[in-house]
């Protein structure tokens, strides 16, 4: 698999920045919380580069709205992930060896 | 000639395993994924039996090409493509819950502008405790399966991004905003699942 080139890790560090400026007024509170709610996807993701992580919580810390939404996507997001995982199909017992004799293994 | 185009070539580049080395890595590199290729499987046709060939049909392939596969590399993402192409190509034309919706209009529509004033983002966190991990799969069960697939492949089989965008062939800008979409539907139908059951009074 290839691996990110520069020129697409640049473009997603730009769209970080470009749409956190858009999340807030000119007072600097948050007025697009759907928005912000995309950012703090990449942020929980591990996706947002050190400098868009940096001003990212450098505003969670200053701004109570920022905060709380910040940690209710954390909240629900690790719940439904945590749910999902624990709700896992049982793997037919048959279908490992299945397919290795499939293959002559 | 360019990175890119050295890039492209390297991916192309066929190993030439002895058979011991295939058993090698079929055994050791593949095998390992199974649960998790079967659980991907069974989340996209909903039956045990087609989730059965679906993983068995991407095994098959993925030894027939394993020379195409460098060592070493990401076999787990590697795999998944693999079984993401089958069953786009042959199990979702006979799936038991056939596909009638275009998700390339979907997903524009999910895209637009229009699309925000339909999404509930006012999920409550103690409405996600209440519920059971049977609920929440229901939940996932019930978006459409371009959707649904983002978020098995991020949250439940913890890909990046970027593997992401290499298993389900877009860009990864799509990836993010596939996934942000779909994390919003899957929210709007607990919340109505939340209301239907009562859970949720205030929401």
């Amino acid at each position: 698999m290839q691996k990110m080139n520069k020129e697409e890790m640049g473009e997603f560090s730009s769209w970080f920045k470009q749409t956190f400026k858009k999340c807030y007024c000119e007072q600097g509170n948050l007025i697009d919380e759907d928005r912000f709610s995309e950012l703090v996807q990449l942020v929980l993701d591990g996706e947002a580069d050190d400098e868009s992580r940096t001003v990212f919580e450098e505003k969670i810390k200053s701004c109570v709205k920022s905060n709380f939404t910040y940690e209710k996507e954390k909240s629900i997001q690790a719940e439904i992930k945590a749910k999902l995982c624990a709700h896992r199909s049982e793997l037919p017992k048959d279908l490992a060896q299945t397919i290795k004799n499939s293959v002559n293994l | 000639m360019s990175e890119e185009q050295q890039q492209e070539e390297q991916q192309v580049r066929k190993q030439n395993y002895s058979e011991s080395e295939k058993t090698d890595i079929f055994d050791n590199e593949f095998m390992v994924h199974v649960d998790s290729m079967y659980n991907f499987a069974y989340r996209l046709t909903f039956d045990e039996d087609d989730a059965k060939d679906l993983v068995q049909d991407t095994y098959l392939k993925a030894f027939r090409f394993i020379n195409s596969f460098e060592r070493g590399t990401n076999a787990k993402a590697w795999l998944f493509r693999i079984l993401k192409n089958s069953f786009i190509n042959e199990f979702r034309k006979k799936s038991k819950q056939p596909s009638k919706v275009d998700y390339n209009e979907v997903e524009q529509y999910y895209n637009s502008d229009d699309a925000g004033a339909n999404i509930t983002t006012d999920l409550r966190v103690e409405t996600v405790q209440d519920m059971i991990g049977d609920e929440i799969s229901g939940a996932l069960n019930g978006i459409p399966v371009d959707f649904r697939t983002v978020i098995i492949l991020s949250d439940l089989e913890g890909f990046t991004y970027e593997e992401m965008s290499k298993i389900l062939d877009i860009p990864i800008g799509t990836v993010r905003s596939r996934l942000h979409r779909a994390r919003n539907m899957l929210k709007d139908k607990l919340v109505s699942y939340a209301k239907e059951m009562g859970y949720a009074k205030n929401e």
